[in-house]
């Protein structure tokens, strides 16, 4: 089995070296190769996920010895791991189907299709690997991928930006994690997962809220949560089927998952910090996303919003229950990311909502599945979302007000930013040139599309699912089934969708060219739209903070270190060299007489003239 | 009348010593530095005989026919090396020689 492991977690790593080494000139072949992967990789994932049964498999072996410490290789697999590989592998795989099309006549495709391959190799690493320092390393891998990925169209500024501002974001996170880490082996004395879950069980007192939330802080970096989560809006400078791929469905979600795969490393405290942290993430982007124009960004803002939901369903002690509500996201966040790729697509790339209109009637395809994933994010009854999330509001109705009350606003606002990004792209009549003359795209984007939505359909209903894939989550939703308030809540979500998708009919209908918004509350749409000032405070902390004190550091440096030790020490040597520089002057006769001068000093220390020795 | 003492032959091996090393260092033509070189190993030869004669064995006399024989090499190596640097240079003035000081 660990056969299956390694070929599943080498195939796109060798992929992409081949990428890499023969076809930088080959787009076609290389993107045809990086499919072919993909669908290898469903392939061996679907064997690892259902040979084993409902068993956990863990497998390690020695990576690297140094004295009497060892790191050890070794793939865990179990009920979260074989969730997410699902969710990787075959989202993925539609992704990669999507980005043919998609990056059909991109010049650079090579180099995104290698790209992809990179990241799904890191991102199969997380899945399967079984100890932190492991996760670690492939958690780098994925910034790393994720960081060339959004730097696709290098030559614009705004994507050069926004991958390094990805980049850095996440450094401060993952030092954190490190920090995390490093604890965690201080504490423990070993940081492989199922032996840190054997050590809590049998000692409870262990566990520390320093170490959770250090390992927590890896988390809050790579799923864009709050403070960090600045960099995942920008991030929509990259390709959409990698926004789709890294920025909504797997990278932003692998935060969850590490959660998850910790989760008895929690105290009461962080949990609960954790819960208020992701359901204030769930309103704050809420807000956001309900003033932006860029179509990604709008999808931007409502995948930290979701991810939101999702922490907070583990801070409510809920991981299988954060686990569905990844696995739904990312079926229907992926669907309406693939969705505005094919409108971006369709309008040459026209980004602004208020540039498009009337899409409907041009892409029937794309706005209808557009259009399902948008009622399954709002939580529309009896689609996935609604399953997820309801589930997710009902924990919370019944643990903790404060946190239903936030988490209800934001799922308010989804549906009314939702519908108000699906009436003004789909609806109403055309607005520009590009959205006059959009047609609907080819089969290989649709298809990826229609079957996406029919997972964000029936995504919700786990009995569709093998056991081995939602095994992990049936515990939580047991225990959600029996809670009360179910009557109360599902009335309370069907008011929420439906009271979001009049009020947005009402403001957005028509075909507006501007904003209504900014002109019926313009204070209001201002407040959202400054995002709370947290990328100008950033700014502001680098610029007037950061860099003065790295300026001051340097004028240290090179007044004390390259000043005063380095050129002090050549210095000297230097001042030696001159004085014997003055001596060395060619002229014999000096040279006999500081000879004899010398012979007769040391005859003279002899005989003892400077004194008794 | 005043004896001859050791002392006297010690000075005068100093003043040898010392007319030697002045003209090895002020004296600029190379024959008269190495004559020079030569004084300065006649003056410590003197010193030499004296002490054997103080000492009344024959240490230091022993000591004076080794030196006269390097002495006597010595000058047939450098009077060949100043002939083969006139020949080459048609100069035995040391302020020629400084080939290497820059």
């Amino acid at each position: 089995m660990e056969i299956i492991a390694f070929s599943v977690l080498l195939l796109p790593l060798l992929s992409s070296f081949v990428t890499l080494i023969f076809l930088r000139k080959h787009g076609n072949i290389a993107s045809l190769l990086s499919v072919a992967t993909a669908g290898g990789i469903l392939v061996f994932s679907c064997y690892l996920i259902f040979n084993g049964g409902n068993n956990t498999f863990a497998w390690d072996a020695t990576w690297l010895k140094l004295a009497d410490w060892e790191l050890r290789f070794g793939f865990l697999i179990d009920g979260p791991s074989r969730l997410l590989l699902f969710v990787v592998a075959f989202v993925g795989f539609l992704i990669h189907l999507f980005s043919l099309g998609y990056m059909a006549d991109d010049s650079a495709k090579a180099r995104y299709f290698g790209g992809l391959s990179i990241f799904m190799f890191s991102m199969l690493g997380i899945t399967l690997a079984d100890n932190l320092i492991m996760i670690f390393v492939f958690w780098e891998l994925v910034g790393f991928s994720s960081y060339l990925l959004i730097a696709h169209y290098f030559s614009t500024e705004e994507a050069a930006n926004a991958s390094q501002k990805a980049f850095i974001v996440n450094r401060v996170g993952d030092f954190g994690f490190l920090i995390g880490i490093v604890l965690t082996y201080w504490t423990f004395g070993t940081v492989n997962i199922a032996e840190l879950a054997d050590l809590v069980d049998f000692d409870s007192t262990m566990i520390s809220t320093g170490l959770c939330l250090a390992l927590a802080c890896g988390f809050i970096g790579k799923s864009a949560q709050f403070p960090l989560h600045v960099w995942l809006p920008d991030a929509m400078a990259g390709p959409t089927p990698v926004s789709a791929l890294i920025h909504a469905a797997t990278m932003v979600a692998a935060g969850i998952f590490l959660l998850v795969r910790i989760d008895f490393l929690f105290t009461t405290e962080a949990l609960s910090l954790l819960a208020y942290l992701g359901a204030a993430m769930g309103l704050y982007a809420g807000f956001c996303a309900l003033v932006q124009r860029d179509i990604k960004k709008i999808l931007a803002y409502s995948t930290l919003s979701q991810l939101g939901y999702m922490a907070a369903a583990f801070g409510l002690g809920m991981p299988g229950l954060a686990m569905f509500h990844l696995m739904t996201h990312a079926f229907f966040k992926a669907l309406m990311f693939l969705g505005s790729g094919a409108v971006i697509h369709a309008c040459h790339h026209e980004q602004d909502i208020f540039n498009y209109g009337g899409l409907r009637k041009k892409m029937p395809l794309t706005a209808f599945t557009f259009l399902i994933g948008v009622l399954a994010i709002s939580g529309v009854n009896f689609l996935s979302g609604y399953f997820s999330k309801d589930a997710i509001l009902l924990t919370a109705y019944n643990s903790s007000l404060p946190i239903f009350v936030i988490l209800y606003l934001g799922a308010l606002l989804t549906s009314f930013y939702m519908f108000r990004l699906y009436f003004i792209t789909f609806e109403g009549s055309p607005r520009s040139k590009e959205s006059k003359a959009a047609v609907e795209v080819t089969s290989l984007m649709v298809g990826p599309l229609i079957i996406l939505a029919l997972l964000s359909v029936l995504g919700g209903y786990h009995q569709l699912f093998p056991f081995s894939i939602v095994g992990f989550v049936l515990d939580d939703l047991q225990s959600v089934a029996e809670m009360p308030n179910h009557l109360w809540m599902i009335v309370l979500g069907t008011f929420a969708w439906i009271a979001g998708s009049i009020a947005a009919k009402l403001v957005y209908s028509g075909s507006p060219s501007d904003d209504p918004l900014s002109e019926k509350s313009p204070a209001f749409f201002n407040l959202c739209s400054s995002k709370l000032f947290f990328d100008e405070i950033y700014g502001f902390y680098v610029k007037r903070i950061q860099d003065p004190f790295a300026r001051f550091v340097e004028v240290m440096e090179l007044l004390f270190i390259s000043g005063l030790m380095v050129r002090g020490a050549a210095g000297c040597a230097g001042l030696f060299a001159l004085l014997g520089k003055i001596c060395y002057n060619g002229k014999i006769h000096a040279y006999g007489f500081w000879f004899i001068l010398g012979t007769i000093g040391f005859i003279a220390y002899a005989a003892g003239l400077f004194g008794e020795f | 009348m005043e004896t001859i003492t050791p002392h006297h032959f010690l000075a005068l091996s100093a003043l040898l010593f010392a007319i030697g090393f002045l003209g090895v260092v002020i004296r600029r033509n190379l024959m008269l530095v190495l004559m020079s070189l030569e004084l300065m190993l006649n003056g410590i030869n003197l010193a030499l005989v004296s002490f054997s004669r103080v000492g009344l064995n024959l240490d230091g006399g022993l000591f004076v026919f080794f030196i006269m024989t390097v002495a006597a090499a010595e000058v047939a190596v450098g009077l060949a090396l100043l002939v083969a640097l006139y020949k080459k240079r048609q100069s035995v003035f040391s302020e020629n020689l400084n080939l290497l000081s820059n």
